[in-house]
């Protein structure tokens, strides 16, 4: 009876196996830009990234990346479905087809670009820092937080983590799932510093004057930041490339760029 | 549950409500004075509901996220319900091989942490079956009207493979639960019911219909009931699969607004809210229905 049992499991994970690959098979062979137009929407994945992505007021999303990929569907001439994604998980979601493409500010680093092609970049970011007045007095370079005994709170799986460890190996770090999460842990004084995409961290800084400020006066980093799609659809890579070459030398990233970047003028609209 | 009689305040009660008022106020003066938390109550209302363009009051994200926590549970619950109610029976009285598989249900799952389970469930076992469905397809060539019942029942075009891997993961976790409340309910009953019933010569399929499931189900009603509201709470580990519940919900609204603490408490306060009442009124029935 026990055989029996066993080697059902053992028929039902090979079929399962086998259907597996044949969906990863299915998912490449059709350009996805077909298939956006034929189901007539776009659906991006994201993740929330304050000023990227995020939600206003009313429940709608609004950010840079929000603006980006509305305007990709309506040059498409397709509606737009955003899929909000827990970060960590957005690149598996991706491989199993949840949405058509990443938008959300990812970095191109070579070890997604193992797993999933990267487009031109359409905008550089840089990692940037804001630290507590108490925990980290004085701290004004690079070599000030990379000693032991400095902590340093991180998105998980971000590029600010992978920076971090880079420039400050002998600083300990905690990971959280949210940057808000990594914030509070900051507010709390229970880090010296929180690592992130510029100009998240000076926003901070800037809310909690007395308590938060920017020891760094440049970004550390320079990344590019690229769509990022299934492999194999070369398709989809050529539009997406096009479409980001057209609206640089156009100036409506740039003006974009600007917008939600360098002023606030979006506040209001959050809070 | 009011007219007991009164009691006296001992000085072990007078102690404990001492420790508790002090423990309440440590935590709100390390508020106030070491992490000089600006608290932002006044922003939660809209989160609730907001006045569109034209005037209207409008449901926002934390309704929204509440109506699909009870959606979510609801049909959790119904896939659990089938699920755990025929494994039990399998379990207490079916044949060896029936009870072999029943045993491998509720083993495996419960000696899974529900987390992982529902990602295992979602990357692997939803996009390989429910993904080639193609519901969200199907569903978007349907009409207005149709979208706006979909997903008033169960979720929008954009949402509906999430929410049913969702809701089947969910539910075969529960069921597990439920298949052991199930499998002992009916094997607690006393042998001298089955014997009765052989006696007076009803045939085995009618014993079950007729003697043993209604007095099952009476043993078992409560505890069902219990595991309804643990369902609740469960619920809210599918914000991880990006399921927009409560708990996703207000995760994004913090990732967007850092009002941290605010958000948090506000979303406590839903879920107790949808949980409390329903258990008070299952130990208000249960005192109720109990033999005198």
């Amino acid at each position: 009876m026990k055989k029996l049992g066993i080697g059902l499991m053992v028929v039902l994970l090979t079929a399962g196996i086998a259907l597996a690959g044949q969906t990863g098979a299915m998912l490449t062979k059709e350009s996805i830009i077909e298939k956006i137009q034929k189901d007539r929407v776009l659906r991006v994945g994201m993740s929330t990234f304050v000023p990227w992505a995020m939600k206003d007021k009313t429940g709608k999303l609004v950010g840079y990346e929000i603006d980006v990929a509305k305007k990709l569907a309506a040059d498409m001439g397709v509606t737009v479905e955003f899929v909000p994604t827990a970060w960590s998980g957005i690149i598996p979601a991706l491989l199993t087809g949840k949405f058509d493409v990443i938008i959300g500010g990812m970095g191109i680093t070579p070890e997604r670009n193992l797993k999933v092609n990267f487009t031109m970049p359409y905008e550089f970011s840089g990692m940037s820092m804001v630290a507590h007045k108490n925990k980290a007095a004085g701290f004004s370079k690079l070599e000030d937080f990379n000693k032991q005994g400095v902590t340093i709170a991180v998105r998980m799986g971000t590029t600010a983590e992978a920076a971090a460890k880079r420039f400050m190996p002998k600083a300990q770090f905690k990971l959280f799932e949210n940057e808000s999460q990594a914030l509070q842990e900051l507010n709390l004084g229970r880090v010296h510093a929180v690592v992130s995409s510029a100009p998240m961290p000076a926003f901070h800084a800037l809310k909690f004057p007395n308590k938060l400020f920017v020891p760094l006066e440049e970004n550390f980093t320079k990344e590019p930041i690229g769509f990022a799609l299934r492999k194999g659809d070369y398709d989809a890579l050529n539009f997406f490339n096009n479409w980001i070459l057209v609206n640089q030398a156009s100036g409506w990233l740039k003006q974009r760029q600007s917008y939600w970047f360098e002023t606030k003028d979006w506040e209001h609209l959050v809070q | 549950m009011f007219n007991k009689p009164s009691y006296k305040l001992t000085l072990v009660d007078a102690a404990a409500m001492a420790l508790v008022i002090a423990a309440i106020s440590f935590f709100w003066n390390r508020m106030g004075t070491t992490l000089a938390y600006d608290w932002h109550w006044e922003a939660m209302p809209q989160y609730f509901f907001f006045r569109n363009d034209e005037g209207h009051l409008v449901p926002n994200i934390l309704i929204k996220g509440f109506f699909t926590t009870v959606k979510i549970s609801f049909w959790a619950m119904g896939v659990a319900m089938v699920l755990g109610t025929v494994s039990g029976i399998m379990g207490a009285r079916g044949s060896g091989f029936q009870r072999f598989i029943s045993r491998v249900y509720v083993e495996s799952i419960r000696n899974i942490p529900s987390l992982v389970l529902l990602i295992l469930f979602y990357y692997f076992v939803s996009s390989q079956f429910l993904d080639l469905l193609g519901l969200d397809t199907l569903l978007r060539l349907q009409s207005a009207t149709v979208k706006k019942a979909v997903s008033l029942v169960w979720a929008g075009p954009g949402q509906i493979n999430a929410f049913f891997s969702a809701v089947i993961a969910l539910g075969l976790y529960e069921g597990a639960y439920i298949s052991e409340i199930v499998r002992g309910g009916i094997q607690g009953l006393p042998r001298g019911q089955w014997e009765a019933a052989h006696s007076i010569g009803l045939p085995g399929i009618n014993t079950f219909r007729l003697v043993i499931l209604p007095q099952a189900f009476r043993r078992t009603a409560f505890p069902l009931a219990g595991q309804f509201i643990s369902t609740i709470k469960d619920s809210a580990i599918v914000s991880v699969i990006s399921i927009q519940e409560l708990t996703f919900q207000g995760l994004e609204l913090m990732a967007a607004t850092f009002f941290t603490f605010e958000i948090w408490i506000t979303v406590t306060l839903m879920y107790f809210f949808l949980t409390f009442p329903l258990s008070q009124l299952i130990s208000y029935l249960e005192k109720r229905s109990a033999p005198v």
